[in-house]
């Protein structure tokens, strides 16, 4: 079997390095592939392909080595168009770049195994832009074994259909200022998790209506990135799933006021549904998110915390809008008290254990997050809280990040949790919060929408190996 | 209202709404507060207040806050969404929302938008 796809690249920047493994690893588990290659292929000339790490300080200098090799400024007999023939208007002068793909590749295949891409520790993939900005595309395809039920969530794709289409809707009207960012990186990829779960909420009460739902899902999606645009600048991230942060990309003040447009917008999109009580649980659970966001940056002056600390903020931070997008949906749908307060429950649990499985990702080498990147930045995390109370490597753990936390440092840190079996730990227990988030629903007529909350609680695990 | 409150009269009147936002309630946010408290009941006057605030707090369209600074104003501009989700009146929510949709549309470089002030008046009259 052979399944095939293109996935588009927007670049923003003339050269640039976008890390697009998570996207790869989305598109291998959306097909369902379990064993055999990836192809992935350019469809332009002045678009390569690379295997590389994903260090900002690295990419710099190979960035710097491009333009070494063929400089910008330097005079290419390709820009000459009065030498040319068959040159349209706004033909580019790009000979650099051309040369600069001599040096790339146009095309490469991956191995997967056990639906996972095979890449080494320090390994991304890349597509390298050399003449950006564009809109650029690549060609994927896949074969080997698929799952019987290839696709995994994809019966959840009207819903995922409707979620985009709304999300390009709402972003398509906006001032092009805070729309590019915000494209960019809603562009880059993700399973929203929340507003699926939105939608599939909004169908266990008596007024299912999917475009209204679609709306309340975009709007709580807007709202999520609009927390991580704020949340980027705090945390001083140059890139969030292989693209620039806003923060890193059009600046600071930029991504304050990014931030702050489509929080603003959000609300206005849910305020316009006319639904006191989906109104006031999403304002309560931003204003969870955001006394949780303060909480979480005070807790860093206590490195690594403990555990009723952790689970604190990340209720706060990350459950509150998973709880809401749950009850928000519910009420919106016009369910009973009983089934809104236990998809409420359902939604907290499942933002907890999805939490957990993010903190594992800082470990997994083909997560396509950087690795360690949580050690770097000082974030609470659960797998260093328990290495830290480990009895043979608690002590050198503790050590190790109340110093300046070098790259020899961070790896030490990351072997030492591994060593002291907190990797498993906390998978573990992701797994026993996701069946706890489960029982939740037992009680509840599903509707026929069992099997794909099923899914998405499932899938909020199954993202690290 | 015929005269204007004292501080401790505003901080009373706002109550616990200002919980964990005690340490931005200057004289600039009284000021604010007893203005658009001429204007509306206390809680839409304490989520205006709070609106100006958090866009002050943020230095929004001018130089980036530090974090600190950042989530004060995110705290403050979710406490006025809930307090306007409060109401239960749609169209108050909807033009506070764009009121704050066109101020940072214009900071980020968008579109020249009116005084914030002005344009929350005119969303507390109903006069967008």
């Amino acid at each position: 079997m052979i399944s095939a796809l293109r996935l588009d690249v927007p670049t923003s920047s003339a050269t640039e390095f976008v890390d697009i493994t998570a996207r790869l690893q989305d598109a291998i588990s959306t097909a369902g592939l379990r064993d055999g290659q990836l192809h992935l292929q350019s469809l332009h000339t002045t678009l390569g392909l690379t295997v590389n790490e994903n260090e900002p300080l690295l990419l710099g200098d190979l960035q710097a080595m491009l333009e070494r090799v063929a400089p910008r400024a330097h005079a290419y007999e390709h820009d000459d168009l009065t030498r040319r023939t068959g040159v349209g208007p706004g033909e580019p002068r790009n000979g650099h770049a051309h040369c600069r793909h001599l040096f790339l590749l146009p095309a490469c295949t991956l191995l997967v195994e056990a639906g996972r891409l095979v890449l080494g520790q320090w390994q991304s993939v890349f597509a390298v832009e050399l003449d950006g900005p564009r809109k650029r595309q690549l060609a994927l395809q896949m074969d080997g074994d698929f799952d019987a039920n290839a696709g995994g969530v994809a019966h959840d794709r009207p819903d995922r259909e409707l979620v985009e289409l709304e999300l390009a809707r709402q972003l398509l009207v906006d001032p092009e200022p805070v729309r590019e960012p915000m494209q960019r990186l809603v562009e880059a990829g993700g399973k929203r998790l929340r507003p699926l779960l939105t939608m599939l909420s909004s169908r266990l009460g008596t007024q299912d209506d999917p475009l209204r739902a679609a709306a309340l899902a975009a709007a709580i999606e807007l709202l999520h990135h609009a927390t991580l645009v704020h949340d980027d600048y705090v945390d001083q991230a140059a890139t969030r799933r292989g693209r620039p942060t806003v923060a890193a990309h059009e600046g600071a003040a930029r991504a304050v006021a990014v931030g702050d447009y489509y929080f603003a917008k959000a609300t206005r999109i849910i305020a316009q549904l006319g639904n006191p009580d989906v109104s006031s649980t999403i304002a309560d659970a931003v204003e969870t998110i955001c006394l949780s966001q303060m909480d979480d940056v005070r807790l860093r002056g206590m490195y690594p915390g403990d555990y009723a600390a952790y689970l604190r903020v990340v209720r706060g931070k990350t459950a509150a809008l998973f709880a809401a997008a749950c009850k928000a949906g519910a009420q919106l749908g016009a369910a009973s008290t009983g089934v809104v307060e236990r998809l409420q429950r359902f939604g907290d649990l499942l933002g907890i254990a999805f939490q957990m499985t993010d903190d594992l990702l800082d470990y997994s080498v083909s997560s396509g997050k950087p690795l360690g990147q949580d050690i770097r930045q000082r974030t609470v995390s659960l797998p260093l809280i328990y290495a830290t109370e480990d009895v043979r490597y608690g002590a050198r753990v503790r050590e190790l990040l109340a110093g300046p936390l070098e790259d020899r440092d961070i790896q030490e840190v990351q072997e030492l949790v591994g060593a002291t079996g907190a990797l498993e730990r906390v998978g573990e227990e992701a797994r026993g919060v996701v069946a706890a988030a489960l029982r939740e629903l037992e009680e509840i007529a599903l509707d026929g929408v069992g099997p794909q909350l099923a899914d998405l609680a499932n899938s909020t695990v199954d993202r690290v190996r | 209202m015929a005269r204007t409150l004292s501080v401790s009269e505003l901080v009373d009147e706002v109550g616990a709404n200002l919980a964990g936002l005690e340490s931005v309630w200057d004289g600039s946010m009284s000021d604010a507060y007893a203005f658009f408290r001429h204007q509306a009941r206390p809680e839409v006057a304490l989520a205006a207040t709070l609106v100006e605030s958090a866009v002050a707090l943020q230095d929004l369209g001018r130089t980036a806050p530090d974090p600190p600074r950042l989530l004060l104003g995110d705290l403050c501009l979710a406490r006025a969404s809930r307090l306007l989700a409060d109401t239960h009146d749609t169209e108050l929510q909807v033009a506070f929302a764009e009121a704050v949709e066109r101020i940072a549309a214009q900071a980020a470089g968008g579109p020249a938008a009116r005084d914030l002030r002005e344009l929350l008046v005119a969303a507390i009259l109903g006069r967008r």
